[in-house]
């Protein structure tokens, strides 16, 4: 059989691929950060106004870590009290686990198929 | 101005510096050794070398 | 070979198949467990905590745990496969010779993205350290860490790119000095020197799964930090004198090394923090390790794990260097990336070009990115590499049984790992998506683009059946 000859690259062919890998690498980490939507961000669901650490449901042995640590309960209101929301839709899920299956699905048959041309060449009669 | 001010255009030089000598050695080297040398680097060559020395004698792996 | 001289002092005289200048052999088992600790330690000394936010200290634990079980599966099979695909690149030449090339370029990938992402959030944290220590020292006003930033980045990169050898015997030093300190820490604060300062009964009480057990689950993302990156042994597989023994022991010791180092460093800092402060890693504890020792009121602890701290983020953005620059070498070694990419310093024999090209890419991140959205990304890409390796063995059993390849260590109780792995993989693609999963879709969105591009566009330029390189027989089913 035919082995396949791939053309040799040009320098600015190089460079083009190269750049067109950084944008997209950029742009992966930088879009959902610019529109906002990087969630996990916590919040305080139910302010203590004139905090205590009782009112913070801190024990003794707590708050005396907190003081250790150079707290007060007012400074520390924020970031005892703060916490995350883990609701979510299961439209979300399912769109989230159909993109990770399309996702395999689509690289295992692409390789599947480069693949076998490998090995018939490497291998080939 | 304290130490740590003086730190910082320490980093700043040092960074600089650096960067600039690999970027001297980088430019150095490609213009030295021909591109065929440089790029010869080839995948798997203890295994071909293991392979050539079985079938020298008589032993596949 | 004609020109194949064994005397030049200029070309390495390796000699079959053209190659001039290739990598050196020079490393031993112990710069392989330096590579590999060398990396993760670092999330001991600070980002794990982030799991203890995520749904308390109880359930870091839990994470810890099953996080090491996951990263167990990781080292057995890894260490399997790589004992008989010994190249620079790693997972990379695992996935082109086992699945397929689209594969290998996406695995290449998840790799660089892995370790350049670690590399950046380690000079976040590096950063970070030095203004601690000007604010500690009575340095007034804010302290610029940019250019501490920069610098960490640039003196590593200049490390990496003069030689492997003292690259990694630098890595061996730090990386022991770091997991002593950790040590000494719990000897001096868990009542075995001196007295115990831990609380775990008066802090847990009222907190125990703050969450509930949806937290537990949540906590499987940042439990990953405990463990991230023992992977990346693989990539001094071209370095190593004899790579079928020591990368086998080097990465199952690392993995030894770090279960002990994670269990150690939750029993001390949820025995010290209480879990709020603990498990923000942001606006609370940044450097858990190191706040334990503030704590402790000892000043030698202090400044013990105040180097600790530091020597584990040079460490492992030492390594992350290393391996980043491999993986990138090697797709452009095959023209998966531009041949340019696959040249060989003939002096100091490192992959200088991938070297010097990664330095900006850091430094975008590291400057430009949080430090839990540099640690998500790479989190991601380690996950979606962990997914590939239950695919990467069972393919290899099927395609080459046992008696057909000789492997140099085979793990035990297959496909039990593997099936392990993929569900363990799964609970934390579900943890991800709890918290980050925008992301999660931008990225994976990010991966099918570039797919595309690598399958219509880029592949025309690799060589089809030369880019298998391994003396292996034919794979069964073909």
């Amino acid at each position: 059989m035919t082995h396949y000859k791939p053309p040799t690259q040009g320098k600015a062919s190089q460079l083009f691929d190269v750049v067109v890998l950084v944008v997209l690498t950029v742009g992966a980490l930088f879009v959902p950060l610019w529109m906002g939507m990087a969630g996990a961000a916590k919040s305080v669901a139910t302010p203590v106004a004139n905090p205590t650490w009782e009112a913070l449901g801190q024990n003794a042995a707590q708050a005396a870590k907190y003081e250790a640590l150079g707290y007060t309960p007012e400074t520390a209101h924020d970031l005892i009290l703060a916490r995350f929301d883990y609701s979510f839709s299961v439209t979300a899920l399912l769109v989230m686990i159909g993109v990770i299956l399309l996702y395999y699905f689509l690289i295992l048959r692409f390789s599947e198929v480069e693949y076998r041309e490998v090995i018939s060449e490497k291998f080939g009669e | 101005m304290d130490l740590w001010n003086w730190l910082e255009y320490g980093a700043w030089a040092l960074s600089a510096l650096l960067g600039l000598h690999m970027a001297f050695d980088w430019l150095k080297t490609d213009s030295t050794y021909s591109e065929d040398v440089l790029t010869s680097s080839r995948e798997g060559e203890l295994e071909a070398m293991a392979e050539e020395h079985a079938e020298k004698h008589g032993v596949r792996s | 070979m004609s020109d194949f001289d064994i005397t030049s002092q200029t070309m390495d005289g390796m000699g079959p198949h053209g190659t001039k200048v290739g990598l050196l052999r020079v490393l031993g088992p112990a710069h392989v467990w330096a590579l590999g600790v060398g990396i993760v330690l670092v999330g001991e000394y600070m980002g794990w905590n982030f799991a203890v936010g995520k749904g308390g200290a109880y359930a870091a634990l839990i994470a810890c745990w099953f996080a090491g079980i996951l990263y167990s599966c990781v080292a057995m099979i890894d260490s399997e496969v790589t004992s008989t695909v010994a190249s620079a690149g790693g997972q990379y030449t695992q996935a082109k010779h086992i699945v397929g090339p689209l594969m290998a370029f996406n695995v290449g990938l998840y790799l660089v993205f892995a370790y350049t992402m670690l590399e950046a959030a380690n000079a976040i944290t590096a950063g970070y350290l030095f203004s601690v220590v000007a604010t500690m020292s009575g340095h007034t006003g804010e302290l610029d860490q940019r250019p501490f930033i920069i610098l960490v980045i640039m003196f590593l990169a200049w490390l990496n790119y003069r030689g492997v050898l003292a690259t990694l015997t630098f890595n061996l030093v730090i990386t022991s000095i770091a997991f002593c300190a950790i040590l000494v820490l719990f000897l001096s604060t868990s009542g075995i020197l001196g007295e115990s300062i831990l609380e775990h009964a008066a802090l847990f009480e009222g907190h125990e799964l703050p969450y509930g057990w949806i937290g537990v689950l949540a906590a499987m993302h940042f439990g990953l930090w405990y463990y991230l990156g023992i992977e990346g042994t693989t990539q001094a597989a071209e370095e190593v004198r004899s790579p079928a023994r020591s990368l086998p022991f080097g990465t199952l010791a690392g993995i030894m090394t770090l279960l002990i180092a994670a269990t150690l460093t939750w029993f001390m800092c949820s025995g010290v923090l209480p879990w709020e402060y603990l498990g923000d890693g942001v606006n609370g504890s940044v450097a858990p390790l190191f706040d334990t020792a503030r704590l402790s009121g000892s000043t030698a602890l202090v400044w013990l794990l105040g180097f600790g701290t530091l020597f584990a983020t040079l460490a492992s953005a030492n390594g992350c260097i290393n391996d980043a620059s491999r993986a990138w070498f090697a797709m452009g070694r095959d023209k998966y990336l531009p041949g340019w990419f696959g040249a060989v310093h003939p002096r100091y024999r490192t992959p200088y070009r991938s070297i010097i090209f990664l330095v900006p890419i850091a430094l975008i991140f590291a400057l430009g990115a949080p430090l839990d959205q540099v640690i998500t990304f790479s989190i991601l890409s380690g996950l979606l590499g962990y997914t590939f390796m239950p695919l990467n063995i069972i393919l290899f059993r099927r395609k080459w049984p046992l008696e057909t390849i000789k492997r140099g260590y085979e793990h035990p109780f297959h496909p039990i790992p593997a099936i392990t792995l993929l569900t363990l993989c799964g609970v934390t693609f579900f943890a991800v998506f709890l918290g980050y999963g925008t992301q999660l879709v931008a990225m994976i969105g990010f991966y099918i683009v570039v797919s595309l591009w690598f399958h219509f566009w880029r592949y025309r330029f690799v060589n089809r059946g030369a880019q298998f390189t391994m003396p292996w027989p034919k794979p069964r089913g073909y």
